[in-house]
Order: structure tokens, then C-alpha cells, then sequence
């Protein structure tokens, strides 16, 4: 159950996961965010954010030039 | 493939796919624009194909900057990711996570460095936190320690604030006035454990010590209220806390002390005046010796009828100041006790009670409440008269208008708990005989000097205030004592108290009682003992078998196991010990009664014993209590 989503469109790498870590502290464990994004290496950021601070992700959507990633907190 | 043609330098529109010439410069510019689009979005996969050679400079621009592009992206994306987790380090440790740790393998080195950083403030703030923990530890400890000190200082302790708000109390507070911690601090003023007439003297003090500290008492005896609304004396000590408006007060409860007091003050009063009764009585009785005997001589010589009624009024004078000085000298315990004689208490006041019935008249119902055990006492029975038919008499003037006049007796332990409230008396065992009228009661203040000589509240010419002194001094005679209770308009108790020297109960058996037909093993080496027991059991109907070891002991009780209700065994037996006979006999049959029998007390697990020098009765009482399952 997606509690939570942020749009980074338009947000160039690695604003969107700048972004995200400034949001993070809002977060509550084990909360399930969408994250969207349009950044050609979006992708690969939330990737190695989420390896770095161990996070899950659970689903990657990709429709036309946006990507949304799916995490668990 | 088709071979290429332009082997001089190309030309415009060259049918040859793969010739370099066939594209106008700005067609290569558009294809050029397109891949540095691309690569300028960040995406640096975009490279141009190096087949072709003759636009080589423009190619390797191109993909120059892809590749300059891609690094510095590749750099910023590390910074970032690095910052990221940095930030999360640091915001765990914000949140007093102290296991997060900062990676410190960033290929970019400021990043490396910012989580060495991190871990190494970390370490530091750990080592504060330790350093506070343990201070405060160790701060813990001594509020803990000072918290058991004022608990078991074994005085009561109060802190309160300026407006009087209790702040703290210790346990010994608790135990002392029965109020709890929590119903106290924070919630309860000091003032409401102050009867009212004391509130306002105590509060001057208390605003006084604020304004000129030496002008307050520090300490001074004062009254307590306590939850269950008792008051009690206490010895206050006030001191306000150095740099605070706050007091602290420490509550000792003196009220028993102060009880204790009065009554060794009272004894030491009493004692002073027997001793100046009894010598100003006994010089007295020197001197009215020679007027009554010289007036008995007069008497005798005199013809004068008229001048021999003045002798003989001489004499009658000199007799009652005889009498007033007997009664001082039994107050002063100055007089010998002849008399004694070992009376049966209940009998006596049987007998005592019919008396006093005229007495006492008939308003008065007289209720005499009797044990049914049988006390003794040694005592001359014309003291015991004198004791009681003063009491009694008091009680009766007591109660004009009638009442219930009640006598009691019983035997009572004073433990020494009784003892150390009441000093003057000594532990053990007593005879009690309380008696109880329903009539005026005393005051305090009469309370503390109806044992005075010479002391009396009834009207003058009515008594001589001879009465309770004497009964004071008579019971002193036998190193007992009197207590008086009372309260106004309800009526007084007067109990008295007499030691029982040894406490060695003498009960009037009935012999029936210890009559029975069943059959006794009794064990004894001694041959007299064992014999004169069978007798003994055999005048009370019980029938004896005797085994003088026991190993026959042991034989008789296997054949005879359903017939013998009890076996009486010597401790001391050669051979096997009386304890050994006794187990083994309960292993025949576990329900077996056995008595063991010794020269002295012994408390033996499992097994009732005798001692050999009791009268036959009470053995014979013994054993019919053990058949009868009493015992």
C-alpha cells in the first residue's frame, strides 16, 4: 500500500535523490513511497541510494521518458 | 560490399553508403547537435561511430566531451549518493541511533573524509555520553545512597517549598504519620499535618526563619496530626536549606517517650513520698505509742469518771492516728507480710462478690467474669480485701446513680514489648484482676495523683485519700502494680497486677476425667520407675504391659499392636534409645501414640513428650489427651 509519492520530473540527476534525502527524515519505517522521475540516470540514483542506505525497492515502472520506483522505507 | 570509389576525396550525394563525402557539413553539425543534446541530458552512452575518418577531429571532439561529461556526472553522483548517506548517518545519530556508522570507501575523497569525520565526532560524543552515564551513574548511586541514609536515619524528614508545598518525605515519614509519598508530595502543605490551634505560631515561625533565621526556634516540641486524624507529641527540628527559601524539617515522635517519662516521674514521686510517709509514720507510731500507752495508764489510775472519758477520748485519738499510720505505712511498704497463704483466686472473688452485693447497693449490678481455669496466688487474703474493698468502694462512689460495677480475672504474659512502654514494670507472667464501674471517670489531671496520700476528690470528711495509696503500696508489697484507665463520664478501669513467681500451672483435676481402660506399653530400665508408673495406671483403670529394653519392648508391641492405645517410653535406655524404640514401634503401626518420658524438657520432632517429675495427674491428664486425639 503506497503511502506516499514524490515527483522529481523535470529534476536533473542527482537533484532527485538530494531531494529524497532531504524528505527522508519525514518518513516512517517500513512506509511504502513512488518515486517519479524523467532524469535519464534516475534510474540508476534511486538504485544507489536505496543500495547505500538499505532500502527496498519493489517495483520499477517505466512509461515513456518517466520511471517510477517503488520503495520500501 | 561495393568497393569505394572516392578514392581522391569524395563529392557530395556519393551513392556509396559508407563514403565520408556524401554528407554537407551541416548535415553533419544536425548529427552532431543530436549526440551532444543527448549526452548534455546526461546521457554519455551517446558516441559517434569512428568508422568514418574524415570528420575524425570533429568525432573525437564529441567524444571528448561525452566522456569529460560522463566523469564529471559520475563525480557528482557520488558526491550525491555520498551526501545521502551521510545525511542518513547523521540524522540516526541525531535520533540517538549510535550503531549507524558512515561508510569511509567513497572514491571521492572529500566524501571519504566527511564519513571519517562523522565516525570519529561519533566516537567523541560516544565518549561524552559514557562520561555523562557514568557521572550520572554515579550521581544515581549517591541519591540512592543519601535516599537509604534518610530512610534509615529512623527519623521522620520533610522538605517544603517557600508557600509550603511538600516537596520530599522519606520513608521513615510514612511509616510515622501514615500518609503515603504520592498523597503528599506535590499535593499536601505542610500546615495539614498541624492540630489548628498550632497553625498560625507554627506559620509566624516559618515566615519569621525566612525573614531573620536566628529569631525562629530550631527545634521545639510540638504536635502532629496524623492521617488516621491521631495526634501525636513530636520534637520538631526546622532549617532551611542553604541558598533556597526551602525548610527542612526532621519529626521525631516523642509521644511514647514522653508517656514513658511520666510514668518513671510518677514512679520516682511516688517513691519519694512512700519515704517520707513511711518515716514521718514510723516516728509517728513512736510517739503515739507513749500518748496511747500512758494514756491507757492514766485510764486505769483515774476514779474520776469524767476525767477518765477524757483518757479514754486520749486513747480513741491515739488509736486513729494508729490506724492513719498503718495506712500510711502500707503506702510506704514499710510493713511486713505475714499472712501469705495460697489462695484460689476464683473462689476468693465468689466469695468477695457476695459480700459486696449489700454493699454497693442495688442500682449498681455487679457482673464478675471468671476464668475457668483456676488461678492461685500466694497473698495474705486481708491485703487482697484491702485492695479490692477500696477499689470497689470507689467505683460505688463513682456511680451515684447506679451502673454496672464488673470484676474480671485472668492470667496475662507482659512480653517485652509491654515492658519497654512501661519501664517500671517487670516481664513475665501476671495475675489480672481489672475492676470496672460505669461511673464519672477521671480527668487527666486526677489521674495522674489518685495514688498520692492525702489525694481524694470526694467531699471533705468523706474520705481520708488513704484508699488508692494503700492499694498503691500493698501491690508494691508483692512487686506488683496498678494501671488506671479512664475517661470522663464513660467510667474507670483499675487493673492490678500481681507477679506469679513461678509460673507452674496447679489445676484442680478432676479424677474421672482421668480414668481409662486401655492398655499402656510402658519402656523403663529402672525397675522402681517402671513399676510405680503400671501402679499409677492401674489405680486409674488403664491395664500396663512393661518391657524393661527395647528389643522386648519391640516384641510385646508386635503381638499386642491392636490392643495397646499407647506406649510410654524412657528417653535414656540402654541399648536402643527410647527416640529408636519409638521409630521403629511407628514403623509397625505409623499411627502409633508414643509419650516419651525424660528426666527434663526435651522437644523431640514428631513426638509429645513428659517430663518424669510431674504429679501422676497431669502425666495421667497427658496420656488421656493423646488417646482422646486433644493432644
Amino acid at each position: 500500500m503506497v503511502e506516499r509519492s514524490l515527483d522529481f520530473s523535470g529534476l536533473r540527476c542527482p537533484l532527485p535523490v538530494l531531494k529524497l534525502s532531504s524528505l527522508y527524515p519525514q518518513f516512517k519505517q517500513g512506509e511504502i513511497i513512488d518515486v517519479v522521475g524523467d532524469c535519464p540516470t534516475f534510474e540508476k540514483d534511486i538504485k544507489a541510494w536505496c543500495a547505500k542506505l538499505g532500502k527496498t525497492i519493489l517495483n520499477i515502472e517505466k512509461s515513456g521518458n518517466k520511471i517510477k520506483v517503488t520503495i520500501r522505507i | 560490399m561495393k568497393q569505394h570509389l572516392c578514392h581522391y576525396g569524395g563529392y557530395l550525394k556519393c551513392d556509396n553508403p559508407n563514403c565520408e563525402h556524401r554528407y554537407a557539413l551541416s548535415e553533419v553539425l544536425h548529427l552532431c547537435s543530436d549526440v551532444l543534446e543527448k549526452i548534455a541530458q546526461g546521457d554519455c552512452s551517446q558516441k559517434i561511430d569512428l568508422k568514418f575518418e574524415r570528420y575524425a577531429v570533429q568525432r573525437l571532439i564529441i567524444n571528448k566531451v561525452s566522456q569529460e561529461v560522463s566523469a564529471m556526472i559520475d563525480l557528482t553522483h557520488e558526491l550525491a549518493i555520498g551526501i545521502c548517506e551521510h545525511f542518513d548517518v547523521l540524522k540516526r545519530l541525531h535520533e540517538g541511533d549510535f550503531s549507524a556508522t558512515a561508510s569511509e570507501d567513497s572514491s571521492v575523497e572529500i566524501v571519504r573524509m566527511l564519513g571519517q569525520l562523522i565516525n570519529k565526532q561519533k566516537e567523541t560524543f560516544l565518549e561524552y555520553i559514557n562520561t555523562i552515564n557514568k557521572h550520572k551513574e554515579e550521581i544515581r548511586h549517591l541519591c540512592e545512597q543519601q535516599n537509604e541514609i534518610l530512610s534509615s536515619v529512623g527519623v521522620a524528614i520533610l522538605v517544603s517549598d517557600e508557600d509550603m508545598t511538600v516537596e520530599f518525605v522519606n520513608h521513615e515519614f510514612e511509616i510515622t504519620t501514615g500518609y503515603t509519598k504520592e498523597e503528599v508530595i506535590g499535593k499536601m502543605k505542610w500546615i495539614e499535618f498541624i492540630p489548628e490551634g498550632l497553625v498560625q505560631k507554627m506559620i509566624e515561625y516559618h515566615r519569621l526563619r525566612r525573614i531573620s533565621p536566628s529569631f525562629a526556634p530550631r527545634q521545639y516540641e510540638t504536635k502532629f496530626k496524623k492521617k488516621n486524624g491521631e495526634i501525636r507529641d513530636i520534637l520538631l527540628t526546622v532549617g532551611l536549606i542553604p541558598y533556597t527559601k526551602k525548610s527542612i524539617a526532621s519529626i521525631i515522635d516523642i509521644t511514647e517517650r514522653k508517656r514513658i517519662n511520666e510514668q518513671i516521674i510518677h514512679s520516682q514521686k511516688m517513691e519519694s513520698l512512700g519515704l517520707l510517709s513511711g518515716r514521718v509514720a514510723h516516728e509517728y507510731n513512736n510517739i503515739l505509742t507513749g500518748i496511747v500507752g500512758f494514756a491507757g495508764l492514766l485510764y486505769s489510775k483515774l476514779e474520776d469518771e469524767h476525767l477518765k472519758s477524757f483518757a479514754d477520748k486520749i486513747i480513741n485519738a491515739g488509736e486513729r492516728a494508729k490506724n492513719l499510720s498503718r495506712a500510711l505505712l502500707d503506702f510506704s511498704r514499710k510493713e511486713k507480710i505475714e499472712k501469705i497463704s495460697e489462695l484460689n483466686i476464683n473462689k476468693y472473688l465468689n466469695k468477695f462478690s457476695d459480700f459486696i452485693r449489700s454493699l454497693i447497693g442495688k442500682d449498681i449490678q455487679l457482673n464478675l467474669i471468671l476464668p475457668d481455669k483456676e488461678i492461685f496466688y500466694k497473698i495474705d487474703p486481708t491485703h487482697l480485701d484491702v485492695i479490692l474493698m477500696n477499689l470497689v468502694t470507689n467505683a460505688r462512689d463513682a456511680m451515684p446513680e447506679g451502673g454496672e460495677l464488673t470484676i474480671g480475672l485472668k492470667e496475662s504474659y507482659l512480653d517485652s514489648v509491654y515492658t519497654y512502654t512501661h519501664p517500671i514494670v517487670k516481664q513475665g507472667y501476671y495475675v489480672v484482676i481489672c475492676v470496672t464501674d460505669t461511673g464519672t471517670g477521671m480527668d487527666e489531671e486526677t489521674k495522674k495523683r489518685i495514688f498520692e496520700p492525702f489525694f481524694t476528690t470526694k467531699p471533705e470528711g468523706k474520705g481520708t485519700g488513704l484508699g488508692l495509696s494503700t492499694v498503691f503500696g500493698l501491690l508494691k508489697q508483692y512487686e506488683g502494680h496498678i494501671h488506671a484507665y479512664s475517661e470522663l463520664g464513660k467510667g474507670t478501669t483499675f487493673k492490678i497486677y500481681l507477679p506469679l513467681k513461678e509460673k507452674k500451672e496447679k489445676v484442680a483435676l478432676d479424677k474421672n476425667r482421668l480414668k481409662g481402660s486401655e492398655t499402656i506399653l510402658v519402656v523403663d530400665d529402672d525397675d522402681q520407675a517402671r513399676s510405680y508408673i503400671s501402679l499409677f495406671l492401674k489405680e486409674f483403670g488403664y491395664k500396663a504391659i512393661e518391657a524393661k529394653d527395647g528389643i522386648k519392648a519391640l516384641e510385646l508391641y508386635e503381638n499386642h499392636k491392636e490392643e495397646i492405645a499407647l506406649s510410654m517410653i524412657d528417653l535414656v535406655i540402654p541399648g536402643l534409645p527410647g527416640a529408636e524404640i519409638a521409630r521403629k514401634i511407628r514403623k509397625i503401626k505409623p499411627d502409633a501414640k508414643i509419650l516419651i518420658m525424660s528426666g527434663h524438657p526435651v522437644n523431640l520432632k514428631d513426638m509429645v513428650s513428659v517430663e518424669k517429675g510431674l504429679i501422676p495427674e497431669e502425666i495421667l491428664l497427658k496420656i488421656r489427651n493423646m488417646i482422646d486425639g486433644i493432644e
